[in-house]
């Protein structure tokens, strides 16, 4: 019996190694194959689910994209009542691919002469052989135009609609509103300021809702218009304010701009007078002189006697003034007056540093506080601020300031005495009331309210009221610089109002740029007779439609001012 | 056998039908969106054509439009502030009458007062209708009042007492027509309110109109006959504003129409 040999029993080597390679090499194949299938079944797996995912939640083939929220190529600006000011619709474009065109060259070019005669039959030749890729021939083109061309068969003419800017209102508040330019940006007014709202995508679709009252705004601007025209004034602002909120009412600056063609407009046109333009106002400036002298106790009581020379000399220089009292005068009478020489009184006994304090409490000394970025800079003595400057700023020469500012400065003084920065914003959840600043005491800004209602009734401003809305205010009359010289004929005549007077609610300013004198006026240019008239036409009409009850029987306490008022007519009687 | 053999095929049908039934649900919900989708589509073309619209009407009808036709055609001027008016008592107001002087009246007062002067005085009198006053004015007042009641409109009479004032006891149909007259004067708002009033009220008054004229005649010969007292309702009825007397003129009547 032999024994197999343990070499015949066991594997060779090298055989072992080959099976024990087999089957590895198996292993790892297997191993391969599974992980191919994995991937293939994930990859089949995430379509599968994918797909169902779709088919679940996701849009079907006819969906349209876009249509769901209307949403304007750029946000519609309204006033306060939601009347649309400013609006973007889809306008016809007519434009033209020189390099494109196919047909018989001269007799297109004579055809597009005919229909569009801004240019002549060899520009629009010149222009097709040019070979240009592209060139608009009409933007804003009206429908008939569109057809005209359409039916000209060429195509290499490119219609097209494109968002374009329309102010349904054409110029009404123009400078407020400002234009944009032709690819949409704002360049002026509003459009500029809240440039970034009105085009993001995010916040256009809700309308810019602005302080203005259109139908207020249509009022101010016509009797200003017509006043302006009347007295061929060179240019002329206006602004009307709630007291209350710093809202701008109506805002307006005269020549006035068609935002829809702005490039037709002179530079003269497109300046802003009532935030831009700073002016010397006059005697507008008065009662906050006395409003700064009572504050600060200089004045007690409006029966303070004044001397009231017929020429005060000071610091070298004389002071005027247009009806001279010649006697002592009571502050009352100043006002009722407007007196130059009793104001520069007050002001004298006031002081530099007390003037300045006030004056840039209520905003009087830096730029015109306003969202528009047109705007100006008050213009003060500065560095030359001396007491006889005071004097002259006292009676509001020597200062200038923005109309709008002095609309701010009326608004501070009798809304209680607090300041509220003007905004052409409404006030509303979206846009809260700022935090005022108290700059004059209410008892000050009550008694100030039968001073002013004393010019009106018994004064300088006697044109200005509006029978049963309680007016009061004041007239100014500058002497307008030319030159580096006060010109003795040529002003600016402005009226700051506040209307009801027994509680007042809104301030109108309004101002005209060298008014010339006409038969009606007797030869003046002073403000009572130009722009007085203005506040009151204004007033008369704006005042029912913003809810102010006319009443023949409300006065202020004019018990405080009429004792000190001497009446010469009363006398001329009594003797 | 078959049943176990079956039973996947069974489980594959299910699952294949309850895939199906889920699919069909989603199916119907896209539809179902889709069709809200294209109505919400509908919606903003319409909103984007009344927009347009809108703004267009807004163009052609802009502020300074208006001011130009209203100053070349309608000539409209705000409201002056003596044409507000505090509530209806002010409406009611424009309504009185004007006092005019009537030729009969001033006889009626002046024999009115003549019977209570004498009657202290102890002596009677006889008045120029030839019944004596002196006697009892209070008898007289109380027939002559059942008289005018029993004859004509009772109901208004006694409304209308209150207000009665001896002096302006005239004619009622004179009385009256002045107070149309005014109320259509008056220009802007209180004619408008003041006028759309009048005109409302106009139908009972012309119902009651045959009426009036034998009131008045009732009321004369009362007058003639008696003293002060019985002037009283009659002049109540006249001042009545609520009667505004168009029907007698054809001018007014038709004023008051177009009004309405």
């Amino acid at each position: 019996m032999n024994a197999p040999s343990p070499a015949l029993v066991a594997p060779r080597p090298e055989r072992l190694r080959l099976v024990g390679q087999r089957r590895q090499t198996l292993a790892v194949m297997y191993q391969r194959l599974m992980f191919g299938m994995l991937v293939y079944a994930g990859i089949v797996a995430i379509i599968a689910l994918r797909i169902l995912y779709l088919a679940a939640f996701g849009d079907h083939a006819g969906r349209k994209e876009g249509l769901t929220a209307l949403i304007p190529e750029r946000g519609d600006i309204v006033d306060r009542n939601g009347d649309p000011l400013a609006r973007t619709i889809d306008a016809w474009t007519i434009a033209i691919h020189p390099n494109r065109v196919i047909g018989d060259k001269p007799g297109l070019a004579r055809k597009l002469a005919e229909l569009m005669p801004e240019l002549s039959q060899e520009q629009y030749f010149a222009l097709l052989r040019s070979g240009k890729p592209f060139f608009y021939l009409r933007r804003r083109a009206s429908p008939g135009l569109v057809e005209a061309v359409n039916a000209l068969g060429e195509p290499g003419l490119a219609i097209q609609r494109e968002p374009d800017r329309l102010y349904p209102q054409t110029t009404l508040a123009a400078h407020v509103l400002g234009y944009t330019d032709i690819d949409g940006h704002g360049v002026a007014g509003m459009e500029r300021a809240f440039d970034k709202y009105l085009s993001d995508a995010a916040t256009r679709g809700q309308p810019l809702t602005l302080s203005i009252d259109s139908r207020v705004q249509q009022a101010l601007e016509h009797e200003l218009m017509t006043a302006m025209t009347k007295f061929s004034a060179i240019g002329a602002a206006a602004v009307v304010m709630d007291v209350h909120t710093g809202e701008v009412l109506a805002m307006t600056s005269l020549p006035e701009v068609n935002p829809n063609a702005p490039g037709a407009a002179t530079p003269d046109a497109r300046f802003n007078r009532a935030t831009q333009g700073v002016y010397e106002l006059g005697s507008t400036f008065k009662p906050f002189t006395v409003a700064m002298a009572m504050d600060s106790g200089v004045i007690r009581s409006f029966g303070q006697q004044y001397n009231c020379p017929n020429v005060l000399p000071v610091y070298g220089h004389l002071v005027h003034d247009t009806h001279p009292f010649g006697r002592t005068c009571t502050v009352a009478e100043i006002m009722e007056e407007s007196s130059n020489i009793g104001t520069a009184q007050i002001a004298d006994q006031l002081g530099t540093e007390r003037q300045k304090m006030w004056l840039g409490k209520m905003g009087f000394t830096g730029p015109v506080p306003i969202e528009l970025k047109e705007r100006g800079r008050a213009l003060t003595p500065g560095s030359r601020w001396g007491p006889f400057e005071t004097m002259t700023v006292g009676f509001g020469q020597g200062i200038a300031v923005a109309p709008l500012q002095l609309a701010m400065g009326y608004a501070t003084l009798f809304n209680g005495g607090v300041y509220h920065s003007p905004t052409l914003i409404k006030i509303d959840r979206n846009h809260p009331l700022s935090r005022g600043k108290r700059v004059f005491s209410e008892e000050t800004s009550y008694r100030m309210r039968a001073l002013l209602r004393l010019v009106v009734m018994k004064g300088t401003g006697k044109k200005a009221d509006a029978p049963g809305y309680r007016v009061g205010g004041k007239t100014g009359t500058a002497q307008k610089l030319i030159n580096g010289r006060y010109s003795q004929t040529i002003n600016i005549t402005s009226f700051a109002g506040v209307f009801p007077m027994d509680e007042p609610r809104y301030v109108i300013v309004a101002m005209l740029d060298e008014p010339k004198a006409t038969p009606d006026t007797y030869g003046f240019t002073t403000a009572g007779w130009n722009v007085a008239p203005v506040v009151s036409g204004t007033i008369s009409r704006i005042a029912p439609m913003l809810g102010v009850r006319p009443d023949m029987n409300l006065e202020p306490d004019m018990g405080q001012v009429l004792p000190f008022v001497h009446d010469a007519k009363q006398d001329a009687k009594k003797d | 056998m078959s049943s176990r053999s079956f039973r996947s095929v069974f489980m594959v049908a299910s699952c294949a039908g309850a895939a199906l039934g889920c699919y069909l649900v989603s199916l119907r919900v896209a539809s179902e969106r889709a069709a809200l989708e294209d109505v919400e589509t509908r919606i903003v073309l319409a909103q984007r054509d009344m927009r347009v619209l809108q703004t267009e009407i807004g163009t052609r009808g802009r502020l300074s439009q208006l001011e130009r036709w209203n100053a070349g055609a309608f000539a409209l001027s705000a409201p002056a502030a003596d044409q507000f008016l505090k509530g209806s008592f002010e409406l009611a107001r424009l309504a009185q009458p004007d006092h005019k002087i009537d030729f009969q009246a001033p006889v009626v007062l002046a024999s009115a007062p003549a019977p209570q002067k004498t009657s202290p005085m102890g002596a009677p009198e006889t008045d120029d209708s030839g019944a004596s006053a002196a006697a009892n004015p209070n008898s007289l007042l109380h027939e002559a009042s059942l008289k005018t009641e029993t004859r004509e409109v009772p109901a208004r009479q006694i409304v209308a007492l209150p207000p009665t004032t001896p002096k302006s006891a005239d004619k009622p149909a004179t009385t009256a027509k002045p107070a149309q007259s005014k109320s259509v004067e008056k220009p802007g708002l209180a004619a408008a309110q003041s006028g759309k009033k009048l005109a409302a009220q106009e139908l009972p008054r012309q119902a009651s109109g045959a009426a009036r004229p034998a009131i008045k005649k009732s009321v004369d010969k009362a007058t003639v006959v008696t003293a002060k007292a019985l002037t009283k309702p009659v002049r109540i009825a006249k001042a009545d504003p609520l009667a505004p007397l168009e029907a007698k003129h054809s001018g007014n009547s038709k004023g008051s129409t177009a009004d309405r």
